[in-house]
């Protein structure tokens, strides 16, 4: 296995080097410089624009947007459109059960998911047992499985055991353990020095104490991108939330931003504020873990 | 050297395997199953056969959505690979600067596609969207249904590129340098070097990339769900939003497992093709 060469310490061609003394070789580096200059502010603008329009339009006043237009700089910036999702009034739902679903949703699917793959994922890499190789190709085959081709059969098992619209049914699909992150652990566990695993239980290290002193630690990096990796899916899912709730009990904060989009048709100020609310938490985890993330591309699916 | 023990390996991984067995395999079975009948969600079960098929076959619901989808697919895999590829060879020169570029183009990719396409679709109303404001034109771009098709797929390039990017920016960092090196010492301009010695160098990237984007856009459905909808006329319809809308629209179960059931087939497919091919192709093993 190669170690993740990591975008951050890419090297730079060679022919971006050293230039020749000789003017015409430092005017074409210099026009090289400006082309690529031009690139990145091209691909900057065009990404943040949307989002900075977006985030604009959240902070204007729906009597400013229908007078002025969309591209009018909020003057002044109004709380209005958030007041409106936190202090719902005359029977519109807010936000503030969505983001609690939400955020009960994500954190007991991530404990879920972790613990149980960690603990299959071990198995895989470390233990022998009957069945265990057919029983891994199993799991690898089921990555095949997208999510809308058992959305409908999910539905009638959750209704025949009278689920529908709990919590249950929010999380029983996927916090069992995910194919996806048990394949990446156990590639990940298979490199644990049996030498330390045997000093640790000659010891008298069980299980439990062997994964979380010496399994869990050896892999922080792995583990670290997958606990964001669940996140961000978790946190974004829309289809099967959307499917198997009803009502604003069970609410997730996609599926909030779609019943607001389509409720407030043309209010698209307070539209605006909502998909804010959605993707925020997430712009700021992206920031604040950039480094696992850009380089997480290189430990999870270049193998 | 692994350590023999049958029961304690049962029992870990015994939580994961209830989970896959209930989750996803017990699903894909019922799937053909349902597929078999007249299901609605009042509670009608009759056996029908291969009835459900035949039906879509015959009304055209679901050649239209395999032609969007594969249309979708050829629009949007091809140009974000080109445009992650062109972004990740600027982004490896590590000038100044451009490590505050390489996490922004990324952002679109943490965001929730279905909040994005929100978003989008606010950008593209007619008269109150910031597009049309912006190109100073009044085009109905989501609901003309020669547009409609494209600015998904434009939505769906947008928020890809960058998280491609990083793809290739791992690719094109793994080339060594000497190898350009020699290419300049032979007279090789930038666009020779491009095309006779990165792009094939990255051919292993490059494939995966592919059919990891086929496979997605295959089931893309939370952004055309909140773009169109599958409007107009069908004509954003994709295999996904065929499914929701027959299962959770039209009441018909059945159905709706039929289409679950060929998207199922050709995805199966997709992959054994991609692994065919993976065992054959991959000669450029930089590692």
């Amino acid at each position: 296995m190669t170690t993740p060469n990591t975008p951050t310490e890419s090297a730079t061609p060679a022919r971006s080097r050293r230039p020749r003394s000789t003017g015409s070789m430092q005017a074409r580096t210099l026009a090289g410089y400006a082309g690529t200059y031009v690139v990145l502010a091209v691909a900057a603008v065009l990404t943040l624009g949307p989002f900075l329009f977006s985030v604009m339009t959240a902070f204007t006043s729906s009597r400013q947007f229908a007078q002025e237009g969309p591209l009018t700089i909020p003057a002044p910036p109004v709380l209005e459109n958030f007041m409106a999702l936190f202090a719902p009034s005359e029977g519109a739902d807010g936000f503030v059960t969505p983001v609690a679903v939400t955020v009960q949703m994500v954190a007991v699917i991530l404990v879920g998911q972790m613990v149980f793959s960690v603990l299959a994922a071990y198995a895989f890499a470390q233990l022998r047992f009957p069945g265990r190789d057919l029983l891994f190709w199993v799991y690898v085959a089921t990555l095949m499985v997208p999510q809308v081709v058992v959305v409908v059969p999910l539905y009638l098992m959750m209704s025949e055991m009278g689920l529908r619209n709990t919590f249950w049914a929010l999380i029983l699909p996927f916090v069992l353990g995910s194919p996806y992150a048990i394949f990446l652990l156990r590639e990940n566990f298979r490199g644990v020095p049996s030498e330390l695993m045997d000093a640790m239980r000659i010891d008298g290290a069980g299980t439990l104490r062997l994964l979380w002193h010496l399994v869990v630690p050896l892999n922080r990096p792995i583990i670290v991108t997958l606990v964001l990796i669940t996140v961000v899916t978790h946190w974004n899912n829309f289809m099967w939330p959307m499917v198997i709730t009803s009502g604003p009990e069970w609410r997730v904060i996609t599926v909030a931003t779609s019943a607001l989009q389509s409720q407030y048709n043309n209010n698209w100020t307070l539209v605006m504020a909502g998909t804010t609310l959605a993707m925020l938490p997430l712009v700021l985890l992206m920031i604040v873990f950039q480094k696992q993330i850009t380089s997480s591309v290189g430990d999870t699916t270049m193998r | 050297m692994n350590a023999r023990r049958p029961l304690l390996g049962w029992l870990l991984i015994a939580p994961s395997l209830i989970g896959v067995t209930a989750f996803l395999i017990l699903p894909v079975l019922l799937a053909f199953v349902v597929s078999l009948f007249r299901w609605d969600l009042l509670g009608t079960r009759d056996f029908i056969g291969l009835d459900n098929y035949a039906s879509l076959l015959a009304d055209g619901a679901l050649l239209n959505s395999l032609i969007v989808t594969a249309l979708f697919t050829l629009i949007s895999v091809p140009v974000s690979l080109a445009l992650g590829l062109a972004l990740a060879s600027q982004l490896v020169r590590a000038l100044p600067g451009s490590a505050i570029v390489r996490v922004i183009v990324v952002i679109p990719w943490v965001c929730a596609p279905l909040a994005l396409g929100v978003v989008w679709k606010w950008i593209f109303q007619p008269s109150v969207g910031a597009l049309n404001q912006i190109l100073g034109v009044r085009i109905e771009w989501l609901t003309d249904p020669s547009l409609a098709l494209p600015a998904v797929a434009f939505v769906a390039i947008w928020q890809n590129v960058g998280y491609i990017s990083l793809f290739f920016q791992a690719g094109l960092s793994r080339i060594p340098g000497s190898i350009y090196e020699a290419a300049r010492i032979d007279g090789a301009g930038p666009w020779r070097t491009m095309r006779y010695m990165t792009i094939p160098l990255l051919r292993p990237t490059t494939f995966f990339l592919a059919v990891t984007q086929v496979v997605a856009s295959f089931q893309v459905f939370d952004m055309v769900f909140a773009l169109t909808g599958g409007g107009p006329q069908h004509r954003t319809e994709v295999i996904a939003s065929l499914v929701y809308h027959e299962a959770f629209t039209s009441s018909s179960l059945g159905r709706a497992s039929a289409v679950a059931v060929i998207l199922f087939v050709l995805l199966v497919i997709i992959t054994l093709i991609q692994q065919r091919y993976f065992a054959r192709r991959i000669t450029y093993d930089m590692s």
